[in-house]
């Protein structure tokens, strides 16, 4: 059997299909805390764990054999990642990927041709040449996982899905790290299976914000009393969202204005509708019938921190309640929460 | 308070000045007293905005500008800042957010900030930078353009900048409806490129042995006088710190000097009234020399190509794109000024300047030039703990030195 060759990855603006069709497997480098905390010794404390923990992953070696690092240049913390990355692993070549905070037309035309030069770097590192053709078939697998992932989305909403949100983060987290072709036969053999026919009295609330891995923190909810209809989150379901093909006949275009147009996390925003994420969340919550919103973000996150407050104010002008998180990307501190979470629950009943 | 703040701060520097008590130092908050009250007369532009900003091209169209880092600067400096950051404490903001950005948030939420007719928003040099100005658009409901720095100058990355900076001037022409002259814009740059070639001979003589900089003379300098290109101001103040430091230096070639250790000032200095610079002249003979900011890191720009040459300046700042330029920069001037050591006031609240400590360090390190972290909040004196540090900088001497002598 062929080796699988990895390229890692650490945002959900990575181009997952270029990747792919350039032979190589995306590897997302999650978060987790089986690694000895090294990364202090080069970052300093007031960093995001997110990256630190993605660097502990890499002083340890807690990582299969990458081919290369692809960084987005998404924020501050991101851009120190790629400069420490470089120091601790030198072995694995760490590519940086500049990535607009808008998705106006010059700034899809620039990231089209930071693709390009990706899809350059990436030939040079594998021996498979990426052409037009290779971009539409990755893009459309990829668009196809995304398809199964809303269906199975919509399934745990209509609560079809027993522990629905738990069983998502798992397949997520697989998504992020498995061949695409692989999951796409799982997540449709799991979508023909018929709803599960659950009562229950849990609430229905959504969830916003960057890195939360771990099953067990959607575990945690739900044992909570809260029911995670839908959630909007880096580590969740922005990464697995479609991307149309326009008809233009440039599929790097198309991809880069896809990418750019999903719906936008903190560190990316719309210059004419400041203040935009907190209506966006606000339309989400109450779109998918939820009572309440939680938002959770790691620490030192600098795009989230500085957008709560007006997140804050959008969801009580329109009356739903919130609760806000923050932690390390660790069961540890979110399980501290867990009075928190109850007296939030409580109190939507 | 702001605007008679301003006014008051403006008369008296101005006596001083015509009473013969002139000095560049004066010259310069002079100018900055005048810029703080025209952006608080209420009957300028006004326009806030981010570090990266070609203000050059905004005094081209007569509008009144600074980023708002600035607003933060000032309110530590004349001691008030924990009031605001409280205030924006009160509505939300972390306490691990930059203070900058918190003072001036608060300083928004008190009606201390007037409403501006528009915001830029940069890219570089920090996210929080950046995130402020989409929240100070919001709260204003004033429009917001957004300039995308990108890393460095490869591909087409110049072109794309510039034509984001021309978009910016067509946005401000329909935000304003003042027109960009092309004449003004030309001698904007014509007096952009001689304060450049002026400053750049105040720097060439700071770098002489003993320097002729002594304490907090050109703090803050480089960054603020971006404010000032584009006009006869900066021109002014430039000429009377190159008179004054030809005068110095020639007094220096004829007199011992005092000075036994060269520093090098990482990214800000501490805005509020603190000790450590007076510490570090009467207790260690040692003198900030250099800041990092103060430097020319572009080229004169070129009249006839001007939105490429604002580009690449923009490109061109240290804290742009990844840690190794700013490395290799903090480098370059270590060996320039024939600095000793080297101190790094990190900004509790900055990923990007403070999250990179550790990279610095080794850089600096592995050219003989060591490095003192202090941990600090530069904008909140409520942090401050005087003698925290004086243990750390006593140490800190003892070692460079122990050092000194075998540095290069
Ligand atoms: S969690 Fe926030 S600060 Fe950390 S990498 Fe993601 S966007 Fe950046
Ligand atoms: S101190 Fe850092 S975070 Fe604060 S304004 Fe400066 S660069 Fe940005």
């Amino acid at each position: 059997m062929e080796k699988t060759k990895w390229i890692g990855f650490a945002c959900s603006y990575t181009p997952l299909a270029v990747i792919h069709a350039a032979g190589f497997t995306p590897y997302r480098v999650l978060p987790d805390d089986k690694s000895p905390d090294q990364a202090g010794r080069i970052l300093h404390d007031n960093l995001c764990p997110h990256v630190k923990r993605i660097l502990d992953r890499a002083a340890a070696g807690n990582l299969p054999e990458l081919e290369a690092m692809l960084i987005m240049n998404s924020c501050d913390a991101m851009r120190r990642l790629y400069d420490a990355w470089q120091k601790t692993c030198p072995q694995i070549p760490a590519i940086l990927v500049d990535l607009p905070v808008t998705s106006s037309q010059n700034a899809i035309d620039f990231f089209r041709d930071q693709l390009e030069r990706v899809t350059g770097v990436l030939e040079n590192l594998g021996d498979t040449g990426i052409n037009p053709e290779r971009i539409e078939n990755s893009i459309a697998l990829y668009n196809e996982m995304a398809g199964y992932f809303s269906q199975l989305r919509e399934k745990n909403r209509r609560g079809g899905m027993k522990n629905g949100a738990v069983v998502l983060q798992g397949l997520y987290n697989r998504a992020s790290v498995e061949p695409p072709e692989e999951m796409i036969a799982e997540l449709a053999g799991l979508l023909s299976e018929p709803d599960e026919n659950l009562s229950s009295d849990a609430l229905p609330v959504y969830l916003f914000g960057n890195v939360l891995t771990d099953p067990a923190a959607f575990s945690l909810f739900e044992s909570c009393g809260a029911r995670i209809i839908a959630e909007d989150m880096c580590t969740g379901s922005r990464l697995f969202t479609e991307i149309p093909l326009e008809a233009t006949g440039d599929f790097l275009a198309d991809y880069a204005g896809g990418l750019l147009g999903r719906r936008p996390c903190a560190r990316t925003f719309d210059a004419s509708e400041p203040g935009l994420l907190g209506r966006v969340i606000v339309e989400a919550a109450k779109h998918n019938g939820a009572c309440g919103v939680i938002g959770y973000t790691v620490k030192f996150c600098d795009p989230y921190v500085a957008r709560l407050p007006e997140i804050r104010d959008a969801l009580k002008h329109e009356g739903l309640p919130f609760l806000f998180l923050e932690g390390d990307c660790t069961m540890n501190t979110i399980g501290q929460q867990k009075t928190r979470i109850e007296a939030f629950i409580e109190m939507l009943r | 308070m702001m605007k008679h703040y301003f006014e008051q701060l403006e008369n008296g520097l101005k006596s001083a000045i015509d009473g013969g008590k002139a000095s560049p130092r004066k010259h310069y908050s002079l100018e900055i007293a005048r810029l703080g009250k025209r952006l608080y007369s209420g009957e300028d532009r006004v326009a806030w905005c981010g570090i990266t900003t070609p203000f050059d091209l905004l005094n081209a169209m007569d509008i009144t500008s600074c980023f708002v880092e600035f607003i933060g600067a000032m309110l530590a400096s004349t001691g008030v800042a924990g009031d605001f950051i409280e205030e924006a404490d009160q509505i939300g903001y972390s306490s691990d957010s930059c203070s900058y950005h918190r003072a001036v948030m608060g300083a928004a939420v008190k009606g201390m900030m007037p409403t501006p007719e528009f915001l830029i928003g940069t890219t570089s040099p920090c996210s929080g930078g950046l995130a402020v100005l989409e929240n100070l658009a919001h709260r204003f409901a004033k429009p917001l353009f957004v300039l995308h720095v990108p890393q460095d100058e490869s591909g087409k990355n110049v072109r794309y900048l510039a034509d984001q900076i021309r978009n910016m001037a067509r946005f401000v022409s329909d935000a304003t409806g003042a027109s960009l002259d092309s004449g003004r814009l030309r001698a904007a740059m014509e007096h952009t490129n001689r304060a450049r070639d002026i400053m750049t001979e105040v720097y060439d003589l700071a770098k002489q042995v003993p320097s002729p900089v002594t304490g907090k003379d050109l703090s803050n300098f480089g960054i603020v006088m971006a404010l000032f290109l584009g006009t006869e101001a900066a021109e002014r103040i430039a000429r009377a710190y190159l008179e004054e430091f030809r005068r110095r230096a020639e007094a220096a070639s004829r007199n011992a000097s005092g000075e036994k250790f060269r520093l090098l000032w990482i990214q800000n200095r501490i805005q509020f009234k603190n000790p450590l610079e007076s510490m570090l002249a009467d207790d260690f003979q040692a003198t900030v020399v250099i800041d990092e900011l103060n430097d020319i890191t572009w080229e004169p720009i070129d009249t006839d190509n001007i939105y490429e040459g604002l580009a690449k300046r923009s490109i061109s700042i240290p804290f742009n794109g990844a840690i190794e330029n700013r490395v290799t920069h903090l480098q370059k001037l270590a060996r320039e000024y024939r600095i000793d050591g080297a101190i790094n006031p990190c900004n509790w609240g900055c990923r990007q300047g403070t999250g990179s400590r550790g990279l610095i360090e080794d850089g600096l390190r592995q050219i003989g030039v060591p490095v003192l972290n202090l941990e600090v909040d530069c904008i909140d004196s409520r942090k401050f703990t005087e003698g925290q540090f004086k243990t750390r900088i006593e140490a800190f001497f003892e070692m460079a030195d122990a050092k000194k002598g075998n540095v290069y």
